[in-house]
């Protein structure tokens, strides 16, 4: 544009010239003023263009400012909701660190565990960068348990600080948590502490269970302006109460397990007794048993002799006898085949205590089994009239001793007699359960009390009952059944109903 | 010829104890690896609240002599995602790989020696053969990197491929550390050397996108940034984000809204974005960032979103594995800050866009970092690469792929 203006001047001067000298140049003046108002037109036009332009310009720099403007609102309002944001991350960070924890808690056992959890994360989760935390025992003793960001010696001049300057008898007297700003109206001890921490604002609080003082904490921030808000204070509050009930809670865990530990130690030292009385009491059996073996064959020499001379006289080689005293002499060999059976009993029970008898282990064929038995006890059955019946239920044999084991059924099958009234009935029963033979001895007797059912199978052990004051009996018999059974491996057991009758139960081992 | 091993394995501990972590998560690493062969060398992250010298001391107890390098965290990546308060380790076995870690102290008071020293020592350590790139763990503590990497670069070449991640110490801005073998270190810089028959591919992403009026840059020192167009650079600050929130940003550093709202430095074409964030207020109404500005550049206000974010996630992922035939393994450097954006749920679903591309296959290892350093297209060949800026920034998230 500007070069216009000079080739518009030029053309004025020349043309103004020509017009000066006039004649012959008259109508190249006349040309070039017509060129001069041409350009003067374009010039004009050219001049509008620009102002608009420059008016378009002014009006798009406001817009640009005024978006400006608006940037900076926007920039201004999205601070606010980065803050916001970052606040509540924190606070989530926070909740988070305190399920966590919370968790972690549940297990600690001792309340120096419990201390111990507090760790980097759990710091920097609650927005700050250096923390500590103690013990105490009182309130002027400290401890500290976990160090986050606070070397030993600084955590040494606080500990020193903390104790002389009162400061931690102060928390703990008041454990909320408080915050501590540097700022001029800060107390002086205060001061001190966060001075030796090196942070500018800073938590303390103690962790207060029912029991009394248990801990001193501290939690610092190290970034300058950043305090402590009343939500971080709520937080740590809700931090050292998880703390005091951890604490209360491993107190009473310790408790509980200190109170376990001592009832265990009762239990084995009972057990220990126990034991000791049992070998003692194994002892003695054994001493027992020695004895009766031992007593048992001394007196059963000179019983053969009241035997052998009873029967001598009965016989009459000495003289024939008047009536009454050979009944006298038939009552001494019957009282002597008692004692016999008696002492022949002990011993055995003696000898299968002692373990010097061991039971062989044969098959024997069942027929020739029952039919030796039945042989005994045949002339009772039939002075009674009793109903014998043997169900065999396919059982072809049992293994055992051939000279013990016919003993247990002879001994149930006589008691069974002995109780049963005449024309009543026994049954002898087989059968085969897996493993093992059951036998059984049932009759239709007078049965037994469930009082007495417990120690029928003691020894010398009788039934208080009408029938057993009129028969006699050693009192050994049952016992020296059980004695024979288990020595086979197997088990004994009776049910009964007093007035229906006794059933026995004998398990052996099939093979 | 194709190596016949190329296998890599991830192991992660998040024991307390600082030892038994860093032996838990090797023996983990070891035991899976235990059909490929012996690893060749390891890559250790290590959360910053671990005693560090306890930590490494526990991975070499089971690990052994073989090379080591890494650095402290502000969090820790697996396969499965973001982790914390735990140690990772990787480990690499490749029929050919040559490797060799070098380390360079001091990088706050001589940080172009100590670049020069970590990649003369890693050069040393390396021995002959192909070369394929710099694993870089540095310091996030060190403001001045751009001159580490210089001396890096005067050393290895200016075309040549440097990408890593500064240590992190969960954004307390204390202490961070490095690993070089068995030694911890701060204020340095570790460099791993890679080549033989391993390549590595690197992608960087932000996801940032400009929001702002640009400003001109008229007046910066390093990383100080001074005037725009010609004001004091907090005023400018101050115009977007109101008097209280930078109020807030003076007292508390670095925040969320820093992060949310970084400066972005326009690079030398038009969609290239160097995100500085603002660390301090200087008295003078300048700022402070956390990498160097340069005067003359133009800057404006960035904005992310998590869609964005995931996004980048996903090209730096793809841009890290397109040079490779097969990936053995995948390193993630991903910015602190990014984290925080993100929150935890969709910091979760950035390391899932990343396998999303890699292949559930493909064990991931990497941390939460200062700082991510890598060319802004490190895909280019060497003579493209080599007329690449290099970008230091925060808030991105860099992808390493090592394989054949």
């Amino acid at each position: 544009m500007p070069y216009l203006i000079y080739v518009v001047f030029t053309i004025g001067v020349l043309a103004t010239l020509l017009l000066t000298l006039g004649g012959a140049w008259a109508p190249q003046a006349a040309g070039m003023t017509l060129t001069l108002l041409g350009a003067l037109g374009y010039l004009a036009f050219k001049a509008e263009t620009a102002r608009r332009k420059l008016t378009e310009l002014h009006r798009l720099q406001a817009a640009y400012d005024q978006l400006d403007q608006q940037t900076k609102l926007i920039i201004r309002t999205d601070l606010e909701l980065h803050r916001t944001q970052e606040e509540l991350d924190r606070r989530l960070a926070s909740l988070m660190s305190l399920y966590q924890l919370g968790r972690q808690l549940e297990v600690s056992l001792r309340p120096d565990e419990v201390f111990s959890k507090l760790d980097a994360s759990v710091v920097t989760n609650f927005g700050f960068s250096k923390g500590a935390i103690g013990m105490c025992a009182s309130l002027d003793t400290l401890q500290w348990c976990s160090l986050i960001g606070v070397s030993e010696t600084c955590a040494e001049s606080l500990k020193a600080h903390l104790t002389a300057s009162g400061l931690l008898k102060r928390v703990l007297t008041n454990p909320a948590p408080q915050m501590l700003r540097a700022l001029a109206s800060l107390d002086p001890a205060q001061q001190r502490l966060l001075d030796l921490l090196q942070v500018p604002a800073a938590v303390v609080a103690g962790i207060m269970p029912h029991s009394g003082p248990a801990g001193f904490l501290i939690l610092g921030r190290t970034s300058a302006g950043a305090g402590t808000s009343q939500a971080d204070e709520e937080l740590v509050a809700i931090l050292t109460n998880h703390l005091a009930i951890a604490v209360e809670n491993s107190a009473l865990y310790e408790e509980t397990w200190a109170s376990r530990r001592e009832l265990e130690r009762k239990v084995q030292e009972r057990t220990r007794e126990l034991a000791e009385a049992n070998a003692e009491l194994l002892r003695l059996n054994k001493a027992k048993s020695d004895f009766v073996s031992s007593v048992s064959h001394e007196l059963r020499t000179p019983l053969a002799a009241i035997k052998g001379y009873a029967s001598l006289l009965g016989s009459g080689q000495f003289g024939r006898l008047a009536t009454p005293q050979g009944e006298r002499v038939a009552k001494i060999e019957k009282h002597a085949d008692l004692l016999t059976q008696l002492i022949t009993n002990l011993l055995d029970i003696a000898r299968i205590e002692s373990g010097r008898v061991t039971m062989e282990r044969r098959v024997i064929p069942i027929e020739e089994f029952l039919g030796a038995v039945h042989d005994v006890i045949q002339p009772q059955l039939q002075a009674k009239h009793i109903r014998y019946t043997v169900d065999r239920n396919g059982v072809t044999a049992l293994v055992g001793d051939p000279q013990h084991l016919p003993r247990v059924f002879v001994n149930l099958l006589s008691n069974a007699i002995k109780y049963t009234p005449e024309q009543g009935a026994i049954r002898v029963g087989l059968k085969r359960e897996g493993e093992s033979i059951l036998a059984t001895v049932s009759d239709t007797g007078c049965g037994i009390g469930p009082e007495d059912l417990k120690k029928l199978f003691q020894e010398f052990y009788r039934a208080n009952d009408p029938i057993n004051q009129q028969v006699r009996g050693t009192g050994l018999g049952l016992a020296l059944v059980k004695r024979i059974v288990e020595a086979h491996q197997g088990r004994i057991a009776v049910t009964s109903e007093k007035g229906k009758g006794s059933t026995f139960s004998v398990t052996l081992p099939a093979e | 010829m194709t190596p016949q091993v190329v296998a890599a394995t991830v192991g992660w501990s998040a024991h307390r104890q600082a030892a038994q972590a860093g032996a838990d998560a090797a023996a983990s690493a070891m035991e899976r690896l235990s059909s490929q062969g012996p690893p060749q060398l390891a890559v250790v992250f290590g959360s910053s609240w671990f005693d560090q010298r306890a930590l490494l001391q526990g991975v070499r107890s089971v690990l052994g002599e073989i090379p080591l390098a890494g650095e402290s965290t502000a969090g820790e990546i697996t396969s499965e995602g973001p982790v914390s308060h735990s140690c990772v380790v990787a480990l690499l076995a490749i029929d050919g790989l040559a490797c060799g870690v070098g380390m360079g102290t001091g990088a706050d008071r001589t940080p172009r020696e100590a670049g020069q020293r970590a990649a003369f020592t890693a050069l040393q350590a390396f021995g002959g053969g192909r070369r394929a790139g710099l694993l870089l763990f540095g310091d996030g503590m060190v403001t001045g990197y751009a001159e580490v990497v210089r001396g890096l670069q005067e050393v290895l070449g200016t075309s040549f491929l440097l990408a890593g991640g500064m240590a992190g110490d969960d954004l307390r801005f204390a202490e961070t550390y490095q690993y070089c073998h068995g030694e911890v270190a701060s204020r340095s810089v570790v460099g791993m050397l890679l080549g033989g028959s391993a390549r590595l591919g690197v992608g960087l992403e932000h996801g940032f996108a400009p929001i702002s009026k640009p400003r001109r840059i008229t007046r910066a020192d390093a990383n100080r940034l001074v005037t725009l167009d010609r004001q004091p650079a907090a005023s400018v600050y101050e115009e977007y984000f109101g008097a209280d929130i930078v109020r807030q940003m003076r007292e508390e550093g670095l925040n969320r809204q820093g992060i949310a709202y970084p400066l972005g430095m326009q690079g030398d074409a038009a969609d290239q974005w160097l995100l500085r964030n603002v660390v301090s207020f200087g008295d003078d109404g300048s700022l402070a960032c956390n990498g160097e500005l340069r005067e003359g550049a133009w800057v404006q206000l960035m904005i992310g979103s998590r869609e964005l974010a995931l996004e980048a996630a996903r090209r730096a992922a793809q841009q890290a594995i397109r040079s490779l035939n097969r990936t053995a393994c995948v390193l993630v450097f991903d910015s602190a800050v990014r984290r925080r954006l993100l929150g935890p749920r969709h910091a979760v679903l950035e390391i899932a866009r990343i396998r999303e591309v890699v292949g559930p296959s493909v064990p991931i290892a990497g941390c939460y970092t200062s700082a991510e350093q890598a060319p802004f297209d490190a895909g280019l060949s060497a003579d493209q690469l080599a007329t690449q800026p290099l970008a230091t920034q925060t808030g991105s998230v860099l992808v390493a792929a090592i394989g054949v």
